[in-house]
């Protein structure tokens, strides 16, 4: 069931006045069922995946539990310490137990033919691929789940003791396609909370479900069709028709990634439920690490406190810490290891997104510049100051927005093409043979859109990039309108309600998520 | 405290860290940095910094990490 069909907007208008006519004990049932009807939707078969995670994960919950009850009730004596250390190897046992499950399951999954097919080029042999259908929204709901047993581990969590409720938690619809990745204590006392209808949240959530659409509908639709006629014909354009290509990719990827998680979030808020940010104006960022803190936020917050420090503080990292102080001078001796690590979370986001040598490489590519960034800070910092450029000069902070918006550009070259060497070849092209008359030769027209499209697209982008330039400055668009004349309001949510009634359908059949895939 | 202070200031040069009491909800300080902290505290204060002392409560004021230093010596 695509968020952007009928069928959702019947089944979602049908369980809100469900969910606020049911008595309010009931309230989480119905979401589970609903997640459960949701789910079955895309596929009655793969459904298995998601109840073999949610088993485990809430076994190995209910099992950690226990085990962090028994060290808070030892008592005091000379044995507690050597007590203290065999539970906390059961508990490390019980987590890696879980890990292995699903983190393997995942691996089956989503990289098992590919590592087949690489192995088999190297050893020369034919290895079996599964073919195993992928589950829905697997890497988001395997990923969230984990973070749960990590907080359980660590005691910042306590146990979910009601299945159905923690399978409530995994599998709430509205986030199982992309995300976000939720936490725990963020999200799951709301889903079990007992609600009443909240008029301002209903219609907060109204909005910020047609702000989605108008992202997905009017804009990544369109894009899609430029990019997906560009990359499947690569060979045929030269380097300006290639670039407007990817350019069309990278707002197509962002606006509908990021239109969908406005849907996500605008469900659950007609349901009372606020849910995290996973986007906050990427475009803005004034570096790549900078980029990365405002795209797919929930994914770089759950490698930073998962991934990211318990390995820039293992043993073997803060040895290798110690050891470069000690050996490199300078600010690169001191985070040497750090660097390292980030290098591994970037590499690791690479992978995430897919089993291919592309995010493999895309990876590389967003930690070798990271980690250059951080080793090389001293020194740009030195340039900046002899060019009396401060971190508030407004020509600077352009200059660095546009070198971010360049290198995420370039990244996109190597995701959207089919084969690594293909998105290298076009990158190469873009440079080599360039041929800007091309862009104003009518070629533009023949990419599968018409004029009309093309001002859809351009207007729509203008009016998105203006809303969140004036988000970026403090301004509360939403409070904004509020506060309007009932004139203006109601002027607000027709224009975009006549766009998307009279902009969209025609040749275009809305697509699935992109971010689904993962 | 004069010493964590330096020792702060070393890490993120252009704070105020006698000040300054939401280092982490202010998003003043980020990650790398807060490993860069760590590691400096460990060394010059012999203690032992775990993950699950990666807290914003421990992180947010010079204060707070002071008392995190203490209870871990």
């Amino acid at each position: 069931m695509s968020f952007t069909s009928v069928t959702y907007i019947v089944f979602l208008v049908a369980l809100t006045v469900l969910y606020y006519v049911i008595p309010k004990r009931c309230q989480w049932m119905l979401l589970l069922a609903a997640s459960y009807v949701f789910y079955c939707c895309g596929g009655v078969k793969t459904v298995v995946y998601l109840l073999f995670t949610t088993l485990t994960v809430y076994a190995a919950g209910l099992l950690l539990g226990r085990l962090n009850a028994q060290r808070r009730s030892l008592p005091d004596g000379a044995d507690k310490a050597r007590l203290q250390e065999a539970i906390k190897r059961r508990k490390k046992a019980v987590v890696a137990a879980a890990c292995l499950l699903n983190f393997g399951m995942l691996y089956t999954l989503k990289y098992w033919d590919f590592t087949a097919q690489l192995l088999g080029r190297a050893l020369n042999r034919s290895l079996p691929s599964l073919g195993l259908l992928m589950p829905l929204g697997v890497s988001f709901f395997v990923f969230q789940s984990i973070g749960y047993v990590i907080d359980v581990y660590r005691g910042k969590q306590e146990p979910q003791r009601n299945v159905a409720k923690f399978a409530l938690f995994t599998s709430f619809f509205p986030q199982i396609i992309q995300g976000p990745i939720s936490r725990y204590n963020q999200l799951a006392p709301q889903l079990y909370a007992e609600r009443t209808l909240d008029y301002d949240k209903l219609r907060d959530g109204i909005q910020l479900i047609l702000w989605g659409f108008f992202k997905k509908l009017l804009i990544a639709e369109r894009a899609g069709v430029v990019a997906n006629t560009v990359f499947d014909n690569a060979g045929q354009y030269p380097g300006s028709i290639l670039a407007a290509g990817t350019l069309a990719y990278c707002i197509q990827l962002y606006c509908d990634f990021s239109g969908g998680i406005d849907i996500t979030r605008g469900t659950a808020q007609m349901l009372g439920i606020e849910m995290t940010e996973n986007f906050r104006r990427p475009l803005f960022a004034r570096s790549l690490t900078d980029f990365w803190r405002r795209w797919h936020i929930t994914l770089g917050g759950w490698m930073r406190d998962y991934v990211f420090y318990p390995l820039s503080l293992s043993k073997p990292f803060a040895r290798l810490g110690r050891w470069s102080r000690g050996h490199i001078k300078g600010k690169a001796g001191k985070i040497l290891a750090t660097s390292l690590a980030t290098f591994i979370v970037y590499l690791l986001i690479g992978i995430w997104h897919g089993s291919s040598l592309k995010y493999i490489f895309f990876g590389f590519y967003n930690g070798i510049i990271i980690t250059v960034s951080l080793l090389m800070e001293a020194r740009f910092v030195g340039w900046r100051s002899r060019l009396h450029m401060t971190d508030d000069s407004r020509g600077w902070n352009l200059v660095r927005i546009a070198r971010t918006c360049v290198i995420v550009f370039i990244g996109r070259y190597i995701t959207r093409a089919p084969r690594l060497l293909t998105g290298l070849g076009m990158l190469w092209r873009t440079v080599t043979d360039f041929q800007p008359s091309a862009l104003v030769s009518g070629s533009l027209l023949g990419l599968g859109i018409g004029v009309m499209d093309y001002v859809i697209v351009i207007c729509a982008v203008l009016v998105l990039v203006l809303v969140e330039y004036a988000q970026e400055r403090g301004v509360h668009i939403r409070q904004w309108l509020a506060e309007r004349p009932a004139g203006v309001q109601f002027i607000a949510a027709l224009v975009p309600l006549l766009l998307l009634l009279f902009c969209t359908g025609g040749d275009y059949v809305p697509a699935q998520f992109i971010y689904a895939q993962f | 405290m004069e010493k964590l202070i330096q020792i702060l200031t070393e890490c993120c040069p252009g704070i105020d860290f006698a000040n300054e009491t939401a280092l982490i909800d202010d998003g003043l300080i980020e990650s790398l940095d807060i490993v860069t902290i760590v590691s400096e505290l460990m060394d010059a204060f012999g203690v032992d910094i775990t993950v699950d002392d990666l807290t914003p409560e421990n992180f947010n004021s010079a204060e707070s990490m002071w008392d995190m230093i203490q209870r871990l010596k």
